[in-house]
């Protein structure tokens, strides 16, 4: 027992030997100096409060405004760290006063908070395949639509766009998912949509999570098979007002259109494809040649082009290039500005931005203009948060017929205008001599002039509506226990009038004026509850989470169509001026959708992760039988690098994580009654391209007048449809090299779905209407990805950030129904795309060109063959070509898919490049249709390539003999139009300058100026003639974005 | 802790919102199978299998025919722009380079049994019904089975081998039923069985002109069993001619004429003119409609790309009178046609329609460079309107086609037509089987008269065939034949003239190609045809009928997969 007198002395032991320590401090506080500073984030240049700034004897944290004081000697080290940033080291000399320092974020910041799904975890503690997008990086790329940037930047995320201004994309997670919507689900603050992105502003974006395995997204159950992207917008911090502008201005243009013939080298395709068919090429309403008359060695001297087009005179033979008259160099421009507060009460966030996107095509134009208003309050300590997310879009599209619109009353041209600048004669002037429309003559295709679709049709607009967000409490019951409900609203209307002007093109022509108005909403209504406890016991770290969620979807259409319009004025061109064929159409429906889930997740000591999840979901969509799914899912990790035993072992990893995870997810992407055998009252529909489904008759022989009409049959129902399924595993490493200098994940999955949803085609002797739902196929994808950074500094001021990343996967169908094997490639019976991807490409083997007579007559019989056609392989050896002579030729799915940024931050000066591509895989070149043939559309403008076909003088070309007649049926599914898909983009180049240092305006938090570039350089297989991988057949093409902006705050 | 109790007493109950009803969403706009079950739908249903026969699309233009019936026949060619476009009809047209796979068979099975199928569904929908609740159960099961008749014939005429399909039988089981359950034989009986319960339970007249009758129902009845008399083996070779079913003909088609409700129109034109809608020669005809609430009206789709392309029209210059038919409307010094010589000379290249003599109906059916075009003597047609006269001239087609300025004309851009109404059977075709039932049954001299009173009418059908300046169009010269005086009427003879006359009046309706095939001549018609005709467009170089295959379109590759295997492909495909 110690005596209160040993007591003492002890205490009095130890003073003596602290005395010399304190001496010491005493005579360096002599010497110290006190240092004043301030502490901003490099990228924001938002003070930073709470940094540690550790000197050798003192410590200091940085207050609200980033600042901090603290005792330093000179030559002394001080270091900065602050949760999420790089900790810098400063050593401290006479001079050093006022300092002034900025943290970059953490690349591989495992402190970061991540959201998960109703929850949020800490990265460090993750263990599903999560990535997290740097916002920073694609923030200032004018996309329209932030998904666009993201190609690439996300291994295993597949984005196929165009470059329409609208800024609608696809986006597809670790390949095809299912036979139905292979779009993502997104979760915005909270609420679920499947809308895509281009309708929310991109700069209100705080973070992108893209949860790729089933271990993450299950929690989102029925709905998240084909992946989760979760955003969470921006919010007012913790400090000081501030107002961020930001601006910019692109130029666009393009740089991937397909060639054309121009109106000689056209004739002299025509001429080639007559001469070679032995007919007289002068047979023919436009061109007259002189040539030798000699069909054995032809030889044209001259093509001569009539004056006028048209009998009647009236349309001057031109040389129009389709393309340049559709086309234009454009503008768009991006202004954004947002004010945000915060404080201990509460914070806010107000924004609005306006986006103008003149497309590359003329006249065409999206205009976005967003408002964001986000804020939360809290009450009682913190204990009770109450806030909302609200966000109100607007946007305007001129309604053009970009791509082809068919059954829209008011456009029936059958293609898009960029089909149509392919198409159209270039002989066909834009305009006629008097000022109307040039349009096609006999002998060519009947589609319409371009430039008249253009002018005719943008006066019409779509006007789009929407209102998306979440008001929210979050009650925390006790300081471990949150009560947490969030109702959701997403509201979204189009409205939209379109004129239809009188016309006369060429021998195309229409008398009618019509107005034509359309109206949809779509409203969702989601409400989700949850209980969330953490738990701490000893080295035991627990936390639950409780939940239920509902949504309800609606949508209503009306349309109005009428003929007889007094004038063909867009402002009188209402459906109650019309006088004459007046229809109305309207129509609606709904789903619901019910789940409760929980989610348990685990940690000993930071060392060993687990976690459980259970969602259970019930759809309207399917039957009583069916209509609940259950969606399990489990996770481990074990985080190697906190062991002893590893870290001595393996000191280089500053970081080794090893996860695992199994769950289920489902899809129920069908019609809304599909478990019902329903009719509907359609009285007639659109024969334009297809026929009438109606159900009306004039039965009374009258001719005219309403007509009594039945049922249409639309659908037999499947009562016992259930939830498509799919099943993941995934195995992943997360590793930090060299202090985490270098860093990544590697992923490697399985994921297979079944009782895919499908709606096959029927026998016909079923009828109309005899579609039916099943849970019919069955499908695996297995893949590997890849990502890994490096962070290099250089010396004082120059940094370096290298990330690259790499994915591949593999489709296998495991089970089809044999009734719907002919639906995808392959003959249906002996061949078929069991075993392989559904992307598979079957078809004829091409094997050259016939040279000569004697080959033609010692190969296979060959319907239509002939010297200079193409020589299809008998792959069945019986000597005759048929349809038996077709084999899987390959896929469209590349080898494997990859992507590279580099970032060098030198001083004031950010460069940064990113570039993409994908490797491997084939695709269909629909184009070669015109490129290469004179005979497939033989009323149309063909490519260049068609002056390079086999002649009996150039036997070297792969492209047959021209001709005007397909005897040979060379528009058959063959090699011959499939193309190597490989490319590498440089998909953006961005170089920045840092003002902030340079400018003497104080209250300036941060300026930069940048110019950056997107898709401005292609690399490509050389043997393939589309001009744009990306992008093959018909679509909108991706233009070059070139844009200078700058970001100010204060 | 009593407010947390409270909130998670709260928050359990939210957990338990009844799920069931939360999730019940009534089907919005549509209604179930069990609605149609009440008389007044049921109505509504029979009009529904009604609108199928004008539901035809130019891709499969069942109720014009002209892409099976004509283009195969030597009548016409596809046109249009060039052997590409719309490849199918051009296989169609060449015989050899027809395919299982392709779409546009597909498509026209399947929209046939689309009709068959409305037809089915009513005809369970009608027996659900008593005569008390439904008084005209009888007379609408038989406008029904009509209707079903006559979607069946097309199948039949154009695969030959085909599932029958009734409303005996469960949906669950259609699929079991194979194209080869039923003979051909059977078949035919099957459909002369609808026609026969047709026949005897219609009215003779319809006060809604475009629900069948049962003149109509003999007529078609007549029509089935014509066919189902040319019997024929396995290799569609003609074995023989069924005299009873000739004499049954026979009498069908007197009754139809012994009703007095028909009669020949005075110009052939009428028939084709969009005001003499439903006159005396109809028979049964496809009502067609415009301004009728539709987005363009129920016009005669099947018929839209037959139009020339000029101003006044605009596309697309399909269905091309071949040289040969126009040929075959020259006549002889006494105005009768020139069975073998027609086609020795041909008139085409030089445009002489002056000095040559023709039969009227060439103007008819024919659209001819320098000729008014559908009688419009101030639009005269032009050869610059052909869309590609390298692959097939410069003629077009005239009967499904109308005057730019008449109301029954509809644009739908880039197309056009009509909602001039379509004949299915017209009283001329009455008397032609009669006359060939006669023929066949050695009653030739009783068939002359009926075909002289189809080439008098011929002879009378000139008033509309004249130039602006009055002058007759081309140089008409018809006679009638007059055994012993310009002819010598046996039974051969006869048989030439009636297999003639139905060419000359009905060329370009659709339905030439399936006559060849019922009289066991269309390969050596065919082949002796291409091997003439292919040296005047090249198109139709290396063109050539197999026999004892082509006589039949293949089944479509889909059908036989989506029935795992239960269908049988046709002979030779």
């Amino acid at each position: 027992m110690i005596t209160y007198s040993q007591q003492k002395l002890t205490i009095m032991r130890k003073l003596f030997l602290l005395l010399p320590l304190l001496l010491l401090a005493m005579f360096s506080f002599a010497q110290q100096k006190s240092l004043t500073g301030t502490v901003v984030n490099k990228n924001t240049n938002e003070p930073l409060a709470g940094v540690t700034v550790q000197g050798k004897n003192a410590m200091a944290v940085t207050d609200a405004n980033g600042k901090f004081t603290i005792k330093v000697a000179d030559g002394e080290s001080l270091s900065f760290s602050f949760v999420g940033m790089n900790s810098i080291q400063v050593k401290v000399d006479k001079t050093s006063q006022n300092l002034k320092l900025a943290l970059v974020p953490g690349e591989n910041n495992l402190e970061q908070v991540v959201i998960t799904g109703y929850t949020s975890e800490k990265k460090k503690d993750m263990i599903g395949a999560v990535t997290v997008v740097n916002v920073s990086e694609v923030k200032d790329i004018p996309q329209g639509n932030v998904m666009k940037s993201l190609a690439g930047r996300v291994p295993g995320l597949n984005i196929s766009q165009d470059g329409s201004p609208n800024g609608a994309v696809g986006v597809m997670m670790r390949g095809i998912t299912t036979l139905n919507s292979n779009n993502p689900l997104y979760i915005i603050d909270g609420i679920p949509t499947e809308r895509g992105l281009q309708e929310i502003n991109q700069n209100d974006i705080e973070s992108i999570q893209v949860l790729r395995d089933a271990s993450a997204a299950s929690i989102y159950g029925s709905r998240a098979a084909a992946g989760v992207i979760i955003i969470t917008t921006k919010t007012g911090k913790k400090g000081k007002t501030r107002i961020d502008f930001d601006a910019s201005t692109s130029l666009q243009y393009f740089n991937s259109l397909p060639p054309t013939l121009n109106t000689v080298d056209h004739g002299k395709a025509y001429w080639q494809a007559a001469v070679n068919d032995g007919q007289d090429p002068n047979l023919n309403g436009i061109y007259t040649y002189t040539w030798n008359n000699n069909f054995t060695s032809p030889s044209l001297s001259a093509v001569n082009i009539p004056k006028y087009v048209d009998a009647a005179q009236t349309m001057l033979s031109a040389n129009t290039n389709w393309y340049k008259e559709i086309s234009q160099t454009s503008f768009l421009q991006a202004y954004n500005l947002s004010m945000s507060s915060g404080g201990e009460r509460g914070s806010y966030l107000f924004s609005i931005g306006f986006f103008d996107n003149n497309g590359i095509i003329k006249t065409t134009n999206d205009t976005k203009v967003t408002a964001r208003f986000n804020s939360d309050f809290n009450f009682f300590n913190g204990r009770l948060k109450v806030g909302e997310n609200l966000s109100v879009t607007y946007m305007n599209d001129v309604l053009l017929p970009v791509t082809p619109i068919n059954g829209l009353p008011g456009y029936t041209g059958g293609s898009g205008l960029f089909q149509l600048a392919q198409i159209s004669n270039p002989i066909i002037p834009v305009h006629t001599v008097t000022g109307g429309w040039g349009g096609p003559v006999a002998g060519m295709d009947d589609r319409q002039n371009p430039v008249r679709l253009i002018y005719d049709f943008n006066q019409n607009h779509n006007n789009f509506g929407r209102v998306f967000g979440n008001t929210y409490i979050d009650l925390a019951i006790l300081h471990n226990l949150h009560f947490r409900s969030s109702v959701g609203v997403d509201l979204a209307g189009n409205y939209a009038r379109l004129l239809q002007k009188p016309y006369v093109s060429g021998f195309l022509s229409s008398p009618i004026t019509s107005a034509y108005q359309t109206a949809d909403y779509e409203g969702t209504f989601s409400w989700h509850n949850t209980l969330t406890y953490d738990l701490n016991y000893k080295k035991n770290r627990f936390n639950f989470l409780l939940g239920e969620e509902q949504v309800k979807d609606a949508n209503q259409n009306f349309n109005g169509y009428g003929q007889g319009l007094a004038l063909a004025d867009i402002n009188y061109a209402y459906l109650s001026s019309t006088t004459s064929n007046i229809l109305v159409a309207g129509g609606g429906s709904g789903d619901a959708l019910l789940s409760y889930f929980g989610k348990i997740n685990y940690s000993y000591d930071g060392k060993y992760l687990a976690s459980v999840t259970l969602r259970d979901d019930g759809s309207s969509k399917f039957g009583v039988n069916n209509q609940w799914g259950q969606f399990p899912a489990f996770s481990l990790g074990w985080r190697a690098s906190q062991e002893d035993f590893v870290r001595k072992a393996l000191p280089i990893f500053s970081d080794l994580k090893l996860r695992y995870g199994w769950g289920q997810t489902g899809n129920q992407n069908i019609a809304n009654n599909a478990t019902q055998t329903l009719y509907q009252s359609i009285y007639g529909t659109d024969i334009t391209w297809n026929f009438n489904q109606g159900t009306a008759y004039n039965i009374s022989g009258s001719g005219t007048g309403t007509m009594p009409s039945g049922y249409t049959p639309i659908q037999q129902g499947n009562p016992n449809l259930k939830w498509e399924t799919t099943t993941q595993s995934n195995i992943g490493i997360d590793f930090g090299l060299l202090n985490n200098k270098v860093f990544g994940s590697l992923d490697y999955f399985t994921k297979t779905t079944t009782d895919i949803l499908i709606q096959p085609p029927y026998l016909a002797v079923l009828g109309q209407g005899g579609g039916t739902w099943y849970n019919g196929a069955k499908m695996r994808n297995k893949g590997f990805e890849g990502i890994v950074t490096y962070n290099a500094k250089v010396g004082k001021d120059l940094s370096l950030t290298f990330t690259g990343n790499v994915a591949t996967y593999q489709n296998k169908v495991l089970y089809l129904p044999s009734s719907v094997l002919t639906a995808y490639a392959g003959n249906g019976t002996t061949q078929t795309v069991l075993g392989r991807s559904i992307n598979s490409l079957y078809g004829y083997d091409v094997q050259g060109i016939f040279q000569n007579q004697a080959e033609v007559n010692s190969a296979p019989t060959q319907p239509g063959d002939g010297v200079g056609r193409i020589r299809y392989k008998d792959l069945n050896h019986d000597g005759v070509i048929d349809a038996n002579d077709q084999r899987f030729l390959g896929k469209t799915d590349p080898d494997f898919t990859y992507g590279l940024n580099t970032s060098i931050s030198y001083k004031n000066f950010d460069l940064s490049f990113f570039f993409q591509g994908i490797k491997g895989g084939l695709e269909y070149n629909n184009y070669k249709y015109l490129s290469d043939f004179t005979s497939l559309a033989p009323g149309s403008n063909w490519g260049p390539r068609t002056l390079q076909a086999w002649t009996p003088t150039n036997t070297k070309s792969t492209i047959p003999a021209l001709t005007l007649t397909n005897a040979n049926n060379e528009g058959r599914y063959s090699s011959y139009f499939l193309e190597k898909a490989s490319y590498l983009k440089l998909r953006n180049i961005q170089l920045a300058y840092n003002l902030k240092n340079i400018s003497s305006f104080k209250k300036m938090q941060r300026a930069k100026i940048y110019i950056q570039a997107s898709n401005l350089l292609r690399f490509k297989n050389k043997s393939n003639p589309i001009a744009d991988p990306e992008n093959p057949a018909d679509a909108y093409p991706i233009p070059v974005v070139i844009t200078g902006g700058i970001n100010l705050s204060f | 802790m009593k407010s947390i109790k409270y909130l998670a007493i709260l928050f359990f109950s939210m957990l338990t919102v009844s799920c069931s009803k939360y999730l019940n969403e009534t089907p919005q706009g549509v209604i179930s199978s069990q609605d149609l079950e009440t008389p007044t739908n049921t109505d509504a249903q029979v009009i529904a299998c009604y609108s199928s026969l004008g539901n035809d699309h130019y891709y499969t233009p069942w109720s014009s025919m002209w892409a099976y019936g004509s283009i195969r026949s030597g009548d016409a060619y596809k046109g249009g722009g060039g052997p590409g476009d719309i490849s199918d009809f051009n296989a169609l047209e060449v015989f050899n380079q027809v395919n299982p796979t392709w779409g546009t068979i597909d498509q026209a099975w399947y929209q046939l049994y689309v009709g068959i199928a409305y037809c089915n569904s009513t005809l369970q929908l009608i027996n659900g019904l008593t005569d008390a609740q439904y008084p005209n159960k009888v007379e609408r099961t038989a406008e029904v089975r009509f209707l079903r008749g006559h979607f069946y014939f097309l199948l039949k005429i154009m695969f030959n081998r085909i599932p029958w399909i009734d409303e005996t039988i469960a949906k669950a089981n259609y699929g079991n039923i194979s194209n080869t359950a039923l003979t051909s034989d059977q078949l035919w009986t099957n459909i002369e069985n609808d026609f026969g319960f047709a026949e005897a339970n219609l009215p003779v007249t319809q006060s809604d002109l475009g629900r069948a009758t049962k003149g109509a129902a003999q007529a078609y009845l007549a029509k089935a069993l014509i066919y189902h008399a040319y019997t024929q083996d396995a290799t569609y070779s003609v074995t023989g001619i069924d005299q009873t079913k000739m004499n049954r003909v026979n009498t069908l088609c007197d009754s139809v004429i012994n009703s007095n409700v028909y009669s020949l129109m005075p110009d052939v034109a009428d028939n084709f003119l969009p005001q003499f809608r439903n006159n005396a020669e109809s028979v049964f005809s496809i009502q067609y409609s415009n301004n009728d609430g539709t987005v363009q009206g129920r016009l005669d789709a099947g018929h839209c790309l037959d139009y020339p392309m000029n101003v006044q029209y605009g596309c697309c210059g399909f269905h091309v009178p071949s040289n040969n038919l126009i040929n075959a409307y020259k006549t002889d010094a006494n105005g009768l046609p020139m069975f073998a010589t027609f086609n020795n000379n041909d008139v085409v290249p030089s445009n002489d329609f002056q000095t040559n003599t023709f039969d009227p109906r060439l103007d008819h059916t024919c659209a001819l460079p320098g000729h008014p075009y559908k009688y419009q003597t101030d639009l005269l047609y032009d050869g610059s309107w052909a869309r590609q006269p390298q692959s097939y001239g410069y003629n077009l087609s005239l009967k499904e086609v109308v005057n730019y300025r008449d109301p029954s004309f509809t644009r739908f851009a880039p197309f056009m037509s009509s909602s001039k109404n379509w004949p299915i059977i017209r009283y001329a075709e009455v008397l032609l089987w009669k006359a060939e039932a006669l023929i066949q049954i050695g009653q030739q001299a009783k068939a002359l008269p009926l075909i002289n009173q189809i080439r008098q009418r011929a002879a009378n059908s000139t008033s509309l065939l004249v130039m602006a300046n009055g002058r007759p169009t081309s140089n008409y010269k018809i006679g009638t034949y007059q055994d012993g005086v310009n002819c010598s009427w046996t039974q051969a003879y006869a048989l030439q003239a009636l297999q003639f006359e139905r060419r000359l009046e009905f060329a370009m309706e659709g339905y030439r190609y399936f006559d060849l095939v019922r009289w066991g001549i269309a390969g050596s018609y065919l082949n002796s045809y291409f091997a003439v005709e292919a040296t005047r467009t090249p198109h139709l170089v290396g063109a050539s009928f197999t026999p004892h295959r082509d006589e039949y379109l293949p089944i479509s590759q889909n059908q036989i997969n989506f029935s795992k295997g239960v269908y049988q492909q046709n002979p030779g495909w």
